[in-house]
């Protein structure tokens, strides 16, 4: 990569930042880029993650990784919280398959789980859209009012 | 006796229920509002259960998730202090239902001296004096009236759903009686969703004279004396005291007979308070009946010496009354100031926020119950009461001194508190010769005399 392409990739890193925009992709004649700014337990957050380019750019691109800008801050995760007290499931019956698993889609009407209280078994939405993160609480756990569930990107 | 108790309830009297617990050896279980996060009952609990967000109507009156947090925490008992639920038979039913002992009266109990007129009419049932008024509800005004007429203004109209000092308005002749009766019966429907209205005479600057009562499950009653409650501003009470100084050996006997009379006709269970009025000439009148622990229980306790928040749990688990509360006879004398997060400065504002530095008095005789502590904040969705401050003494003057001598080390600072008002309270003429009634505050407070006296010590922050 010339140091002209790399102070284009660096102005497009800032723009990023500025814009809060979590990815950025393009694809021109042989060369194809893809920025993410990093969440929690990637290796390279904020450095340049080429996909696909050609040869010459390959052998410079891990120089230009470490002339990468400081770490961008990950995008925070949404959370589920439980709107209630009671037993946290995430099946509808004992044999039953999870409502979600991680790296599931989920929209604002999405069943997540269930929570049961008194007897009483309470389906949970999701009231927020993105994909499973994390799956917080244990299966058959008491959970409080206002206690994390899920996180959602 | 129980193994693990839930306190529903919050602030000074959950910290209470919580201490009796721990001296019996029993597990706790507080549920809390995300206001209480912080709250020392909170962390002193074994287990702590979030029941919702701040206003009491997303939390501590949630009888579903107080219940759900009762089933996941696999509770015995649930202990409802006083206000919230406390005297709520719906909620006193749905523990009886579960499973679950409910530290109180039965819900019948409860239902039967909870609505105020229907209390009036069992006390007239067995021969209790009341308040002279209505047979029972007033429907019409020319009923409100024709009954004003006969038992002669000041008339009292009382919403029959209220209590505890509200829901209530003053006629002084007929005019005025036709228009606070509808405007009585408006508010009441409003506050407590209920507009039956009943009549009583207006006592003129009584004094207001407390029974505590206590009744275990094997149909052993006692009363525990008396206490005066008359200190009271705007209908809330501020200072009470044990033993009442108007009271006689032989007015103590009759109103200590009458309030067990009436406690026994329904039926009642566990720790309760019998509340009357005496008027100048020392005639006694039924008011009403609270189905709960008090406040105030704390006076009782030091007079006679006993743990009523213990004996309600003892009695609850199905033990007989202890030997000591069957027993209790009155020693000394205690006074009981009621310190509230208010500005009386400011006609008593209410002052939330945070504690910045707290120091609490000690020494011989002062007892003090608090849940706050420096860096707390008070939070505002909550009633102002921060700390009850009690001092016993050998006389009744002994114990106002004592009380005098405790303010003036009570150091709050951050927000304003009611202590200057106490502290000016105790040097009061009329106070220390005990010569006061319901409309002392008031009287005390127009005058424009009562000059409020800080703590004079600075300490370092």
């Amino acid at each position: 990569m010339e140091p002209k392409d790399i102070k284009e990739i660096k102005t497009i890193i800032d723009l990023m930042k500025k814009n809060e925009l979590s990815v950025f992709e393009i694809e021109k004649e042989g060369f194809r880029l893809k920025l993410q700014r990093g969440s929690s337990g990637q290796a390279a957050a904020g450095a340049l993650l080429p996909i696909a380019v050609p040869s010459k750019a390959a052998t410079t691109a891990p120089e230009a990784a470490s002339a990468s800008p400081k770490p961008i801050e990950s995008v925070p995760l949404k959370e589920i919280v439980s709107p209630m007290v009671g037993t946290f499931y995430r099946a509808a019956s004992p044999d039953g398959s999870p409502f979600v698993d991680v790296g599931k889609t989920v929209t604002e009407e999405t069943v997540v789980c269930i929570i049961e209280a008194m007897k009483v078994m309470n389906e949970i939405k999701a009231e927020t859209s993105g994909v499973i993160a994390e799956i917080v609480v244990e299966n058959g756990k008491p959970v409080q009012f206002g206690q994390v569930l899920f996180r959602i990107r | 006796m129980f193994e693990k108790v839930l306190v529903a309830n919050r602030g000074e009297i959950a910290l209470r229920v919580i201490r009796a617990c721990k001296e019996l050896g029993i597990r706790t279980l507080a549920v809390y509002s995300e206001a209480d996060v912080d709250s020392l009952h909170v962390q002193l609990a074994d287990e702590s259960i979030c029941i919702g967000a701040a206003p009491s109507t997303e939390s501590y009156l949630k009888i579903d998730r107080i219940m759900s947090a009762a089933e996941i925490g696999d509770v015995d008992a649930i202990h409802p202090g006083y206000g919230f639920l406390a005297e709520n038979p719906h909620f006193a039913e749905v523990c009886e239902s579960c499973n679950i002992k409910f530290i109180g009266p039965s819900s019948q109990a409860m239902q039967a001296m909870g609505d105020k007129n229907a209390a009036r009419a069992a006390a007239r049932k067995v021969g209790v004096p009341v308040t002279p008024g209505s047979d029972g509800i007033v429907e019409t005004e020319s009923d409100a009236i024709k009954i004003a007429k006969k038992i002669g203004y000041p008339v009292m109209i009382k919403a029959s759903a209220g209590g505890g000092g509200r829901g209530m308005r003053v006629a002084h002749n007929e005019p005025s009686l036709q228009s606070a009766f509808h405007s009585a019966r408006h508010e009441a429907e409003k506050a407590f969703a209920n507009d039956q209205v009943y009549l009583e005479k207006l006592i003129i600057n009584p004094h207001h004279v407390e029974f505590q009562i206590v009744a275990d499950s094997h149909g052993h009653m006692v009363h525990l004396g008396e206490r005066d409650c008359s200190i009271q501003r705007r209908n809330q009470k501020v200072i009470e005291e044990c033993p009442s100084p108007l009271m006689t050996p032989s007015l103590r006997k009759k109103m200590g007979h009458a309030a067990l009379k009436l406690a026994k006709s329904v039926g009642y269970e566990n720790a309760g308070t019998i509340e009357f009025l005496v008027d100048q000439d020392r005639h006694f009148y039924f008011i009403e009946m609270n189905t709960r622990i008090q406040v105030e229980h704390t006076i009782t306790e030091e007079v006679y010496g006993c743990d009523l928040v213990k004996e309600q749990i003892r009695i609850a688990a199905g033990e007989p009354l202890s030997e000591h509360v069957a027993h209790a006879t009155p020693r000394l004398h205690a006074i009981e100031c009621r310190i509230n997060a208010e500005d009386p400065a400011k006609d008593f504002r209410p002052t939330p926020g945070r504690i910045e530095f707290y120091y609490a008095p000690g020494g011989r005789g002062v007892r003090i119950d608090s849940h706050v502590y420096t860096g707390y904040s008070v939070p505002s969705y909550y009633d102002s009461l921060i700390a009850k401050i009690i001092t016993v003494g050998a006389t009744r003057i002994n114990a106002i001194d004592r009380m005098r001598r405790a303010l003036d080390e009570y150091y709050i600072t951050g927000i304003k508190t009611t202590v200057p008002f106490h502290a000016a309270i105790m040097r009061n003429g009329e106070f220390r010769a005990g010569n006061y009634d319901t409309g002392f505050i008031e009287r005390v407070m127009s005058s424009g005399k009562l000059d409020l006296i800080s703590p004079p010590i600075r300490l370092h922050e």
